[in-house]
């Protein structure tokens, strides 16, 4: 039975109920909820009595990284995701801020740069023949779920904390919005486990029962997520704008009438896109869910119109309305409420918003702030309009944040790391480039005459991830400059694209 | 056209779109083996095909393209059909 109040407690009675049913096909492969049970019951076993609280998981794109995410949180612990494909100095370094002394990780080899710098490694394949009933969930909702790195502008990462209340508001809200799901429905979960819209694409299908059909970090996204889709005849689908844009000369090839709910999710969607797409899902009720990770994965959902206008602020579907407890403002730069229709910057608080950034007063500082009645609010960082329907309508970033493919980036991290490789250290810009509105790549340009930008490359990709390569570097004797003599990023871009 | 004639000539194209000359494939190579080549590159790489080969593939046989064996079939097929 779900109660929608307890994730977790909907999860575990759920491997009970629906032992039988579907819980995973990945690589084609299927494994059940009692599959799955006995996965998580040998993991938690082995993790349980650990005095650590943080358990790093190496995000494989396997039974047993999934198994491991439900153990770390049926034994009230944290879980940090380590990426396989970030670069090693970026993981030790989350490792490090996140204080993990143990890993679990289904394939060792991928593991030993973590045991040399002294990290316990567990492998999540173990069998010890626990059984679910071994498993004691006892609700702590103080305690993290997990906390998601994210870019940080000082080239450090930016942990954001995600308590086990913080899940749950988000679950509860999540449910209201009225998803007619259950048991027998298939769904997509097309997201890196670094990204937290894979939790709830995770989360919420093993809640009712339902079967998970993941796409790997190394799979060609956009055709797995089409080949999952049209092959398991999915019903939910929660996806990047992007993954859409990059089918749309196929989209005449495609019909999905099996799909019941599109999410589009992780950027700005464009409405056109949307419109092109409707003929291939007919039978699927669109939704736009838009959320910082500081305020648990979702915040507002707008869902588009059948027939008649989307409403939207230069192509960008809007965002809609807040989940159920989630209050909105929309403020100028003074911080004060401005009226109905006008520009400002959204302000979100309630029981979702995070505490503070893990172990960062000062970014914490900067991030939040308390109204006059004590409530704290998130300052997103995005400009929106509330209309006079009381929608909000995305009109863009207030900084230079930028999201590629979902994941979200500080300009200024990658900036920063490129500017180590030089000595002496020239300005250097990265400018989004864009792509039917949509930030599609990014270009560096360095303030020098010439470089060796092969060389520069290679020393950024040990740095940083990929997303966060720049596609090109250019190089520019000297920068073009505004009134106020600061850099001009508008006319910089302009001579790249020229 | 043979198809290790086909292999050399989408080498060139995957040193070109992934801007690395140091990527060697085979028959047998898939997305796994080669380091950039993804989602957003997978796309430059199709059209740059299609271009230079003067084809047009649909989305379901770009799917069952699980190797560069498979690329330079469907490659071959469309030149000799």
């Amino acid at each position: 039975m779900v109660s929608n109040s307890d994730v977790l407690a909907d999860i575990l009675s759920a491997i009970k109920q629906y032992s039988h049913h579907n819980a995973f096909v990945i690589e084609d492969k299927t494994y059940t909820y009692e599959d799955l049970g006995k996965k998580v019951a040998n993991i938690y076993n082995c993790i349980s009595a650990l005095e650590n609280n943080a358990i790093g998981i190496v995000a494989e794109n396997d039974i047993e990284t999934y198994a491991s995410i439900l153990a770390v949180l049926f034994s009230d612990k944290t879980y940090v995701i380590l990426h396989p494909s970030y670069p090693c100095d970026r993981n030790l370094k989350i490792a490090t801020l996140a204080g993990l002394k143990t890993v679990l990780c289904s394939d060792n080899t991928e593991c030993d740069y973590l045991s040399r710098n002294g990290i316990n490694i567990l492998s999540s394949r173990i069998e010890n023949n626990a059984v679910v009933d071994s498993i004691l969930y006892t609700a702590n909702g103080s305690s993290n779920a997990y906390v998601i790195f994210t870019s940080g502008s000082t080239g450090e990462p930016k942990g954001v904390p995600i308590s086990r209340d913080n899940l749950n508001a988000f679950y509860k809200a999540y449910h209201q919005i009225g998803w007619k799901l259950d048991a027998n429905d298939r769904m997509l979960q097309m997201f890196e486990l670094t990204f937290d819209v894979s939790v709830v694409s995770t989360l919420y299908p093993l809640a009712i029962g339902a079967c998970i059909y993941p796409v790997g970090y190394k799979d060609v996204k956009y055709l797995k997520v089409f080949d999952l889709l049209e092959q398991y005849e999915l019903t939910f689908a929660a996806v990047a704008p992007s993954v859409l844009q990059l089918i749309s000369p196929y989209f005449d090839e495609i019909r999905l009438p099996s799909l019941k709910y599109l999410v589009v999710t992780a950027e700005a969607s464009q409405v056109e896109l949307l419109s092109r797409f409707k003929n291939s899902i007919p039978n699927a009720e669109i939704y736009n869910l838009y959320g910082p990770t500081e305020a648990t994965i979702y915040c507002t959902y707008y869902h588009t119109p059948v027939e008649g206008n989307c409403k939207q602020h230069n192509g960008m579907v809007a965002i809609g309305k807040p989940f159920m407890n989630t209050q909105v403002l929309i403020v100028n730069e003074d911080g004060a409420e401005v009226p109905r229709g006008t520009l400002g910057e959204m302000w979100v608080s309630g029981p979702q918003v995070m505490k503070g950034y893990f172990n960062d007063s000062q970014k914490s500082a900067e991030a939040l702030v308390k109204d006059n009645n004590g409530n704290m609010f998130y300052k997103t960082g995005d400009l929106c309009i509330m209309d006079a329907d009381e929608d909000i309508i995305y009109c863009g970033r207030k900084d230079y944040q930028v999201k590629i493919q979902g994941f979200r980036i500080e300009l200024s991290e990658i900036e920063f790391n490129a500017k180590q490789y030089f000595d002496p250290i020239p300005n250097i810009v990265v400018i989004p480039v864009l792509s039917a509105g949509i930030c599609s790549e990014l270009h560096m340009v360095i303030e020098v005459e010439t470089c060796d930008t092969t060389a520069l490359h290679k020393y950024l990709s040990q740095k940083l991830p990929h997303y966060m390569l720049p596609k090109k570097i250019h190089c520019i004797g000297q920068f073009p400059t505004t009134a106020s003599n600061k850099i001009d990023r508008k006319q910089i871009s302009q001579l790249i694209n020229n | 056209m043979t198809k290790q004639e086909v292999i050399v000539q989408v080498e060139r194209i995957f040193h070109e779109v992934l801007n690395k000359t140091d990527i060697i494939l085979t028959e047998t190579t898939t997305a796994k083996d080669v380091e950039g080549w993804d989602s957003l590159t997978n796309m430059g790489i199709i059209v740059k095909v299609e271009e230079t080969f003067g084809c047009r593939f649909k989305l379901r046989e770009i799917i069952k393209m699980k190797n560069i064996g498979d690329l330079c079939d469907a490659i071959l097929n469309q030149k000799n059909s």
